[in-house]
């Protein structure tokens, strides 16, 4: 089988393909910016240097959230159309666990929310969900543990770490989302949604 | 050549199949106004996110309209700006990986090119051209020697037309989008406020912030005497002086040319007075003038896919590191 991996999600962008349960491209980095302008040359790049072509691809994991609003669109919107258009499944994955999938042991996953909300996801070190991803008030959440994130805290985190191939094995028989479904996890309402709520309640 | 056009720029998924720059073979428009005018006006994050959740219905859509299938298109033409850079990315990012997908060129647009380009949908485009270019991001005076060649005259200082008329609609309480409502009641009234022309100089600049302070202005004053408005007289008389200007510096740029072709482009296009008032204007001083159907001067793919076909006459092409621009000159 051969697998597109896409994570436009947080600062840390990741396009990998598996082939036969192997790596044969990865790039992940940290680098943040301009994900809108590299995502297709790297996607490029892999089918390239991996020997394959866009047709041959089986099926694409894709990260849906929660992280960056637009970064998350970027991704989503290349699975998305591929999917489509390549007519093959797509498995949506979460960000939070993806930066969690590289540890032995239980750990959670932060991304700076702002205003002192963080997105947080809890995973041991098979991927079993401890905490669902959720959108939370730090402070107030009870959190406690081995916290990773690419932000930083005021509290001690570690650097989070990828592995692929536990993450997809987890995911690989997950049952597939149709591509005109296959939307994001912002796991927040948009601020004008946030506040017409509040007004309807009042 | 059948060219796929691409436009995500503001509140509207729309893709759109041309044929040869100048034959709509099909087109799908997928508008967010419904949702938007609950918050009286586009909010951007929201815009995006349905973009994202529309993008592959409309590509099915439009392909199925057609009868045709991604092998059967030549090209991929896509708005990259100006625009809100949320809902730009969206197109974007689906052209190029249909691009990509498929091995198809990809053709930059920007999105007043293509507001320009939906009159050959009409007529087929005769130079050199004046082209008035108003919408509720944009009001521009374009001179266009030949295909696909801009240069603008003059531009709005601070609101654009559209955006003006939002903000007045508003002021007399009439619902979004403000411009079609404020042309409905413009329609009946009479002329009897006393508000100024604006920036009625020699320049073909165009300023309508001042115009809308001073509607804003009067409604809080003869609020505070106690008068009622007569909202279709303020609106007739906003709108007149709205027209009076863009026809009066819109007929010196043809005279001062010595261009005989006139078109009109963007949603604002679509207001019936300043369709009459230009359709007058024009007939008097023996001008051609090209006015899109109001379903093309509101955005739409089909622009996109003519521009694209001429602008990839030009030579213009992009790469899959195309970048979507919140703001961006016409060149």
């Amino acid at each position: 089988m051969k697998y597109l991996f896409i994570d436009s999600a947080t600062t840390n962008l990741v396009v990998a393909i598996i082939i036969e349960g192997k790596i044969t491209y990865l790039y992940n980095e940290n680098d943040g910016n301009d994900t809108s302008a590299k995502l297709m040359p790297i996607i490029e790049e892999a089918f390239l240097k991996s020997n394959v072509r866009p047709q041959d691809i089986d099926k694409i994991f894709v990260v849906t959230g929660p992280g960056s609003f637009t970064g998350i669109r970027v991704g989503l919107t290349v699975a998305k159309v591929m999917a489509y258009s390549l007519n093959i499944p797509a498995i949506p994955l979460s960000s939070l666990e993806v930066m969690a999938s590289g540890f032995d042991e239980d750990v959670t996953a932060l991304i700076d929310a702002r205003r002192g909300y963080v997105f947080a996801g809890g995973y041991d070190r098979n991927l079993n969900v401890i905490y669902e991803d959720n959108y939370v008030l730090f402070k107030d959440s009870g959190l406690s543990g081995k916290f990773v994130s690419f932000d930083k805290f005021s509290f001690e985190t570690f650097e989070p770490q990828l592995d692929l191939i536990k993450i997809i094995k987890k995911h690989e028989d997950d049952e597939p989302v149709n591509p005109h479904m296959l939307n994001p996890n912002y796991l927040k309402l948009t601020e004008a949604e946030e506040k017409r709520l509040q007004d309807e309640r009042n | 050549m059948y060219i796929l056009g691409i436009e995500s720029s503001c509140d509207e998924t729309s893709l759109s199949i041309i044929k040869d720059g100048c034959i709509e073979v099909s087109t799908v428009v997928l508008s967010q106004m419904d949702t938007h005018a609950y918050y009286g006006g586009v909010v951007p994050e929201i815009a995006s996110r349905m973009h994202v959740e529309n993008i592959t219905i409309v590509i099915e859509e439009v392909l199925k309209k057609a009868n045709m299938t991604m092998d059967d298109i030549d090209a991929i033409a896509v708005t990259y700006g100006p625009g809100l850079i949320g809902s730009l990315l969206i197109g974007l990012m689906a052209a190029k990986t249909l691009a990509f997908i498929y091995n198809k060129p990809l053709i930059p647009v920007h999105h007043i090119a293509g507001h320009i380009y939906a009159n050959n949908l009409v007529k087929q485009l005769e130079f050199p051209l004046i082209a008035l270019v108003v919408s509720g991001g944009h009001t521009e005076l374009v001179y266009m020697k030949e295909d696909y060649s801009f240069k603008i005259l003059g531009g709005t200082l601070d609101d654009a037309v559209g955006e003006a008329y939002d903000k007045v609609a508003r002021v007399i309480g009439l619902p979004y989008p403000g411009g079609p409502n404020v042309d409905k009641l413009a329609a009946i009234g009479k002329d009897t406020y006393d508000l100024p022309l604006p920036l009625n100089d020699d320049s073909y600049n165009f300023s309508f912030s001042g115009l809308k302070s001073a509607v804003i202005n009067l409604v809080h004053n003869e609020k505070q005497r106690g008068n009622e408005i007569i909202k279709e007289n303020l609106a007739t008389s906003f709108q007149n002086r709205v027209i009076e200007i863009l026809t009066k510096k819109t007929i010196r740029a043809l005279k001062e040319y010595g261009v005989n072709n006139l078109i009109v482009a963007g949603g604002v296009a679509a207001n019936k007075g300043l369709r009459s008032s230009l359709k007058e204007a024009c007939k008097k001083e023996n001008i051609n003038l090209t006015i899109p159907e109001i379903k093309y001067c509101t955005d739409n793919g089909a622009m996109i896919g003519v521009a694209g076909y001429y602008a990839y006459a030009k030579g213009l092409k992009a790469d899959l590191s195309l970048n979507a621009k919140a703001t961006m000159e016409l060149k």
